[in-house]
């Protein structure tokens, strides 16, 4: 015989949650972004607009001095396999999975160099919020960055780029 | 991107099993072809990996050449051709129908909503009265959790539903809440485990165990606080076995994550409590999420003859160091012995002393496989140090902790022994639990 606790049957509160086939826009870092009185949405020129800058100048100049930069691609591994800036290194940015998942990889850049994330975007869409999960990580605000204008501004200035179509250009230019 | 280009995945049978099984079902909308390998083909000597290659495919039973041609070459199939995302779930309603208290439990545990110890049901009662202890509404999203499948929105609700179930009360609501942020905890093939740290005064206001048993069972505070991290991360994460949940092992620190106080009356002169360290107000409470894998206690009493740090440093070197990061759980009277016996003056000295001491060999260093997974591609790309030490001997010594700031130490503890714990455990920012009251 079933027991009944109390007056019997439960009314019990549903505990799944629904499942939506986009992401939702209430990223982590957006949630970050409007934590810090900006949101997103409203300024669409430039999103997370806490993220510090770095010009791509600034950059190649930062580039000579060896090894105080660390570049870091948030394009696609095919993508960053074709062109990216050289000297980068590649860790994907993807909007529909965690972003804690690509901790190991951000956790394992240097702590003692300035790191600037850039991407193949108009407005670091891709690389802004790699910026905030490194803020998360524990990394100085000030030594994590995003590339302003990204790969887009870099290729602007003929500044050095590396990868299979930079090669097969450069190949057949010869 | 589109590369036009026929793909296929070759991945172990395992990986093979939950990818069709979840993953390709409900993420990738157009399936994807396999072809599997048997597991483990990591570790093993060359020839039985060559032996996977010249055997046979796990899927059909062909040569797995010949299956790695015919996945290439053979044309889409019907069900083969669907793009784009993939269909919407249907919206579940948000009360379960009336049932008796048994079939109700039966239910949350076939569903795996439970970590299968027994649960206070989420009447609607409950769950209101639950709510009473923050100030935020109940369809307010706390964070959207991406899922394989999609995005899961985690709102201030369902999180008062978990901390019911934990069997916390209204006043633990606030921490929940700020914890709730950080789920769902970490998920990896390898098992990994959690650690959840309370800082500042609503340590005392809600008696968190700081001291004596601070790890153990002995305290409702720390007990509800970290299973509640652990049924949002199940729940809301979706984790449930062999489905998306592949801890070959599993953790026993997952049932409570490791939930404690730090003893910040007792740290010593000098020595900051963890959320100071990590930038806020003394008076800031706060909430820190830790994720590793392993935790080395000592056992026994420090010796003068090999000091304390020095016995951490060795154990230390034991891990895989994925990150630098390390978490060092001491209690007030090794903190004391460190600092006064030893000279660290701050927390961020002992750290400095680690980063610079911890040695491992090249060999054990990159005979890790969470490390050739992170730094084998960064070496062969060019980032230093991997990219030098891949060049190294066998047995020469790298100091693997390179960035100081990842490794934390935390002061808990009775001052009952002269007892801690080193972990691999990386602490993420905390957040502050204010926000959420």
């Amino acid at each position: 015989m079933k027991s009944r606790l109390f007056a019997g049957l439960l009314f019990v509160v549903l505990l799944p949650v629904t499942l939506c086939s986009t992401p939702s826009p209430n990223s982590p870092q957006q949630a970050a972004s409007k934590k810090a009185g900006q949101d997103t949405s409203a300024k669409q020129a430039e999103p997370f607009p806490q993220v510090p800058r770095i010009t791509a100048e600034e950059v190649e100049r930062l580039l000579k001095e060896k090894g105080s930069v660390v570049l870091v691609d948030t394009d696609d591994p095919v993508s960053f396999e074709a062109e990216h800036i050289k000297g980068a290194v590649n860790i994907a940015y993807d909007p529909t999975v965690e972003a804690r998942e690509q901790d190991p990889l951000l956790s394992a850049l240097p702590g003692d160099k300035l790191i600037v994330f850039y991407c193949n975007c108009s407005h670091e869409e891709d690389s802004a919020p790699m910026v905030l999960e490194m803020w998360e990580l524990g990394y100085s605000r000030d030594k994590v960055k995003a590339l302003k204008g990204g790969l887009t501004r870099w290729e602007q200035l003929s500044y050095p780029l590396a990868g299979t179509d930079v090669q097969a250009a450069q190949e057949k230019g010869n | 991107m589109q590369c036009k280009i026929p793909a296929i995945g070759i991945a172990s049978s395992n990986i093979v099993h939950y990818a069709t099984d979840y993953d390709f079902k409900y993420n990738n909308g157009m399936p994807i072809r396999y072809v599997s390998v048997p597991f483990p083909f990591t570790g093993q000597p060359r020839a039985v990996d060559v032996g996977y290659v010249s055997g046979k495919d796990m899927l059909t039973g062909q040569p797995l050449m010949s299956a790695l041609v015919s996945a290439l070459t053979s044309p889409l199939t019907a069900d083969e051709k669907i793009s784009g995302a993939p269909p919407e779930e249907a919206v579940e309603p948000r009360l379960l129908p009336p049932d008796f208290e048994e079939n109700l439990r039966q239910l949350f545990d076939e569903k795996e909503w439970t970590d299968f110890n027994s649960i206070i049901l989420p009447t609607e009662r409950r769950v209101t009265a639950m709510l009473k202890g923050t100030s935020h509404k109940p369809d307010e999203v706390v964070k959207t959790i991406n899922i394989t499948g999609g995005a899961r929105q985690l709102t201030v609700e369902k999180v008062a539903i978990n901390a019911v179930m934990a069997g916390a009360s209204p006043e633990h609501l606030p921490v929940i809440l700020a914890l709730s942020t950080q789920a769902p905890f970490g998920n990896s093939t390898s098992s990994m485990a959690n650690m959840v740290v309370i800082s500042g005064p609503i340590r005392n206001r809600l008696k968190f165990n700081c001291g004596t048993n601070a790890m153990g069972p002995y305290n409702r505070s720390n007990a509800v606080v970290g299973r509640a991290f652990t049924l949002m991360s199940k729940t809301a994460g979706d984790l449930r076995n062999n489905v998306n949940a592949w801890e070959t092992l599993g953790s026993n620190l997952q049932y409570n994550n490791m939930c404690y106080g730090e003893n910040e009356e007792a740290l010593p002169a000098g020595w900051d409590p963890l959320h100071v360290e990590m930038g806020f107000k003394p008076t800031d409470s706060v909430v820190s999420v830790g994720t590793g894998w392993s935790s080395i206690a000592s056992v026994g009493a420090s010796q003068v003859i090999y000091p304390t740090h020095f016995l951490m440093r060795d154990y230390m070197g034991s891990f895989c160091a994925s990150g630098s990061a390390a978490t060092i759980v001491i209690d007030p009277t090794v903190a004391e012995l460190l600092k006064n016996v030893h000279g660290f003056k701050t927390k961020a000295q002992l750290s400095e002393w680690f980063s610079q001491n911890v040695t491992k060999t090249a060999a054990s260093y990159w005979g890790n496989g969470v490390i050739q997974s992170i730094a084998v591609p960064f070496a062969l790309q060019g980032l230093e140090p991997y990219a030098s030490w891949r060049k190294l001997p066998d047995d020469a010594l790298i100091k693997p902790f390179t960035n100081p700031k990842a490794i934390h130490v935390v002061v808990a503890g009775g001052e009952v022994q002269t007892m801690w714990f080193v972990t691999d455990f990386g602490i993420r920012r905390g957040v502050l639990i204010d926000d959420w009251a």
